[in-house]
């Protein structure tokens, strides 16, 4: 895979320098690909970080709401701060569709011009190990503080991917409905019961973390076999499956129903802004949350494969830990994860965290979720 | 993206081809004749300067007389470049999987039962329904703005583009905030002492949203026509003896029944192939064929997403097909430039008629309060509410946001600047694009019907399609001649934009172009004219009004389009005001929506400056 990428733009010259070309840190390949560019017609693209021929350059590419949420994202201070202590420059890349990108890259024999993932998960895994042969990511060996992630939070069973945090999918309902008295049930039973028709919003499995958690975790709860006729029940309960999570919490937000399928650290951002707590309360169905761990990798080919490791052991550090997941409002990976008391106050990690295991996933995913699809669309 | 918005593409390269084809043997004959008309004085004058002019004239001539077949090879080029192959390498895999020629994933398509009844039959019917709505709602408002004069009638017409550029997360968040449990027209009834309607997750919600979109372009192709209408043939028909009725019926309503079928038809395409609405408002019970298609492009399942999208493209083709034949056999000829007097909204005497005329706007008047005007000020509310109330913290966030923001994130004002560069930009690619197609598919020949329907083919696939496309085609390149040759950055936006919008020039302008009187070009050709000067001096002044209405759509579509600009402003700075929006979602809704509200600003600010302008040197147009 190479990563230094010539750009040539057809049609009329004169574009400034877009995609395509991430970085150049004057490794002489560059240069001299460059030398043998020039004609008027062509744009070679231009350099989309800071850098300098000496500063070695990571390219971290990440989904777009880790550098630029407008609430508060991990990205910038995490770029501040691994370039304050490393010679060395990072770049972020956030194509639109994601990890999608990559493997779309590697399956029309693109190059990938990044060093680094921000963002796995389990689906993009399975994904990647069905549409590629060669995978998109390397073993990353045995780096420092590995063994402190949390047991249950590794996904990848040949070691690509280290998680570096996890968030649970729970339901966060308003109990001031019902004058004051709505309280959210406790079991996936209690949602059939006629008193909560209409009130439960949850979102399309596809395209959307907490609806394929909040499906999978049905699936967990009634078995393969029970999750479609427990559906059909919810169904005729008048669930709500919107398109995505900011539609369905706008929802929320707006009083159209009072339970909402999202993160259990809701009452961070809802402390954070002044809301009123009532109004973003947790239940832990059966007492469990769906785990939803994020990870990382190194791709196959990076340029400087030692500086990705020392990125990656960079963030699993206990310090590290606890800034990403303040500023990404999750919980920390790792078991030495320094965070403040108030932390937990808000951030409410479920008595039991259940998940479906890489493999469990990877034979039956497609097919529980296109079930799913068909029944529940069926006119 | 938002709902009218989607869509460019295109396919085989024959179509720009046989375009070509036909137009040169036209010129040979334009620039075999004498001179054209400006160069006449020059024989008097002296030697040099005479010889430059005479110079100058023959390489204008010779400029001339190619241009058509220029504009046709270009358009062609770029239809090739920016759609047809792109969506060439997502279809693909609907014939060939792992290497092998097969018709298993079309066939599977078509015989299931699911997907034929649950998902293409219901897709179907919701885009009727659709369709009818918005019939209903836009023509009285063409009635309004083309029938009576009021202060601000140009800057209403101006603002009924708004619809088109709301990207739908904004539409949807308005929606809830109108329609909801706890929304405004609750609150109004029950003010009123009426019972609350549910209206959210129905399928009524999506039509209505549906209308939001389109009734406004069912309305605005509509005005045009009616605009264009010509007085004299209505007092003629007047004073033969025809009751104002009967005339409307015999002159006025064939010259709007085009431009109503039009506009019903591209409602028709673009709600088959609506997407984030249908899950927005109305929930995953009611999906759609376009969410199956996203659902199987996002697992990467793209045998199934190809054959999904190549029934669905079917149907919207062989639907745009059956227009343009409809089209092509409607033509009247002969077309006035003189449009009827406007009536006054506060009529000279109350007559029964025009009481009852005036209640039936008052009413009109209500449903566009509740239908436009309501999702749009609660977009703006929001904007502008905070936990604790009114405030202006998220308009604070963005100026934060354009002051303190790293090269990585996305900042308002290029994403403004980037809007109108892109708008500008289009607007100068696809005006001309639009009107060489018109021109060409307004001529009889062999198979134009069919040429017509591939030039229209970008409205006709799905825009997750079309972006897949992009990122294959464009943006991931092809290896050829040893090097890896890729379009991306803002002029590959600007050529995506253009593919996409055009065929609303190409729309416009050919039912008018339909209707001039063929002997007008004819004397002008036999007096030495080339067809291009013809088109520019004697034509397109006499169609001004389809040439404005288009450009306003490619101008509004271009503010407004995401899909495939997100994927070709990939890792740049070239992203837009939409592409902001929804990198501003988050938890609170307040900076999302106070950029929704800056592109709606800048969006509307545009328009009425346009109008002013296209007011002027387009005469009667349809901003």
């Amino acid at each position: 895979m190479k990563r230094r990428t010539f750009l040539r733009t057809v049609g009329v010259g004169g574009v400034a320098g877009v995609a395509g070309c991430v970085g150049g840190n004057g490794d002489g390949e560059e240069t001299d690909e460059r030398a043998t560019s020039g004609n008027g017609d062509d744009t070679t693209g231009t350099t989309t970080g800071a850098t300098e021929s000496s500063t070695p350059e990571l390219v971290v590419s990440t989904y777009g709401a880790f550098v630029d949420a407008p609430s508060t994202s991990p990205g910038p201070w995490l770029k501040e701060a691994f370039e304050s202590e490393f010679d060395a420059t990072l770049t972020y890349a956030t194509p639109d569709s994601e990890i999608n990108y990559y493997i779309e890259r590697a399956m029309r024999g693109a190059d990938i011009d990044a060093d680094v993932y921000v963002g796995l998960n389990v689906d993009m895994l399975i994904r990647i190990d069905e549409q590629l042969d060669d995978g998109l990511f390397t073993a990353v060996g045995d780096i420092s503080g590995q063994g402190d992630v949390k047991s249950g939070l590794n996904f990848d069973p040949d070691g690509r991917i280290v998680p570096y945090d996890t968030s649970y999918v729970s339901i966060v309902y308003n109990e001031t409905f019902d004058d004051g008295d709505f309280v959210a049930p406790e079991t996936f039973d209690g949602l059939l019961e006629s008193e909560y028709a209409g009130d439960l919003l949850t979102q399309n499995p596809t395209g959307s973390a907490t609806g394929k958690s909040f499906l999978l975790h049905t699936i967990d709860a009634k078995g393969p076999d029970g999750y479609l006729d427990y559906w059909e029940a919810l169904q005729a309960n008048d669930v709500r499956v919107l398109s995505d999570w900011a539609t369905s919490y706008a929802n929320y937000e707006d009083e159209e129903a009072p339970m909402v399928v999202s993160y259990s650290t809701d009452q961070v951002y809802a402390s954070q802004s002044g809301e009123d707590l009532a109004k973003h309360q947790i239940r832990f169905l059966n007492d469990q949350g769906y785990a939803y761990p994020e990870g990382m990798s190194i791709f196959e080919g990076a340029d400087d494969p030692e500086l990705a490791r020392e990125f990656l052991e960079f963030v699993l550090r206990p310090d590290v830990q606890g800034e990403i997941a303040q500023r990404n409002v999750a919980f920390p990976a790792t078991t030495t994860a320094e965070l403040p008391e108030e932390f937990a106050e808000y951030a409410q990690a479920p008595p039991e965290a259940v998940t479906f295991t890489y493999d469990e996933l990877r034979d039956n995913v497609s097919e529980w979720t296109d079930a799913w699809e068909r029944q529940f669309a069926s006119k | 993206m938002s709902g009218p918005t989607r869509g460019n593409g295109s396919s085989p390269a024959s179509d720009g081809d046989s375009g070509d084809s036909s137009i040169s043997d036209d010129h040979d004959v334009g620039s075999g004749v004498l001179n054209v008309p400006r160069t006449d004085g020059g024989s008097e004058a002296e030697g040099a300067l005479s010889e430059a002019r005479s110079a100058a004239a023959t390489l204008r001539r010779r400029v001339e007389a190619r241009a058509l077949t220029l504009g046709a090879a270009v358009t062609a080029l770029v239809l090739l470049v920016v759609f047809y192959y792109p969506v060439a390498t997502v279809f693909v895999d609907a014939v060939f999987v792992e290497g092998r020629l097969t018709v298993e994933p079309i066939v599977s398509v078509l015989t299931s039962r699911f997907y034929l009844v649950d998902i293409f039959g219901f897709t179907a019917y919701q885009a009727l329904l659709s369709t009818i709505a918005s019939v209903l709602l836009g023509l009285p408002g063409a009635w309004i703005l083309s029938r009576f004069e009021f202060p601000g009638r140009e800057t209403l017409r101006s603002l009924t583009i708004l619809p088109f550029v709301m990207p739908s997360i904004m539409v949807a968040i308005g929606f809830v905030a109108t329609f909801g449990r706890n929304g405004t027209l609750n609150a109004v009834l029950g003010a009123l002492g009426l019972p609350p309607v549910e209206l959210l997750f129905t399928i009524e919600a999506i039509v209505i949203a549906h209308a939001f979109y389109n009734a406004p372009l069912v309305a605005r192709v509509t005005t045009a026509a009616w605009e264009s209408v010509d007085a004299s043939a209505v007092e003629t028909a007047r004073s033969l003896g025809a009751s104002p009725t009967r005339a409307f019926r015999d002159v006025v309503l064939p010259q709007l029944l085009p431009a109503v079928a039009i506009g019903a038809t591209l409602t028709f395409v673009f709600t088959f192939a609506s997407f984030p609405i249908v899950l927005a408002l109305g929930g995953f019970q009611l999906a759609t064929v376009e969410v199956f298609i996203y659902s199987r492009i996002q697992n990467l399942a793209y045998a199934e997403a190809a054959a999904l999208a190549v029934v669905e493209t079917a149907i919207s083709v062989g639907l745009t097909y059956w227009y343009l034949r409809y089209e092509g056999r409607n033509r009247g000829s002969g077309q006035g430039a003189r449009p009827q007097p406007r009536q006054s909204l506060w009529p000279d005497s109350w007559t029964a008629k025009a009481t009852g005329s005036r209640v039936a706007i008052i009413g009109y008047g209500l449903v566009v309060l509740a239908v436009f005007v309501g999702p749009i000020a609660s977009m703006v509310l929001t904007s502008l509410t905070g936990p604790q109330g009114l405030t202006l913290d998220h308009y604070l966030f963005l100026l934060e946001r354009q002051q303190t923001g790293a090269s990585y994130q996305v900042r308002p004002l290029p994403a403004i600047a980037n809007s109108l560069r892109f708008g500008v930009g289009t607007l100068l690619v696809a005006v001309p694009m639009g009107v060489v197609v018109a021109v060409l598919t307004t001529r009889e020949f062999r198979g134009r019907a069919a040429i017509d329907t591939l030039a229209m083919a970008p409205f006709a696939v799905s825009g997750i399609v079309v972006g897949l496309g992009l990122l294959r085609g464009l943006v991931f390149g092809v290896d050829a001649f040893g090097t890896r040759l890729q379009v991306t950055g803002a002029i590959a936006v600007v050529a995506a934009h253009a593919v996409g919008a055009y065929p609303f020039v190409t729309r416009n302008v050919a039912p008018l172009l339909g209707n001039l009187d063929p002997r007008l070009v004819e004397s002008a050709r036999s007096l030495g004219a080339s067809r291009v000067r013809a088109l520019v001096d004697i034509e397109l002044p006499l169609v001004a009004a389809g040439v404005v209405a288009g450009a306003a759509f490619v101008f509004a579509i271009s503010i407004g389009e995401f899909d495939s600009t997100v994927v070709l402003a990939e890792g740049s700075t070239s992203y837009t005001m939409p592409v902001a929006v929804e990198r501003y979602l988050g938890r609170r809704l307040g900076p999302a929506t106070a950029m929704g509200c800056i592109l709606l600003a800048v969006t509307s600010l545009s328009f009425v400056i346009i109008e002013r302008f296209g007011g002027r040197y387009g005469g009667r147009g349809g901003f």
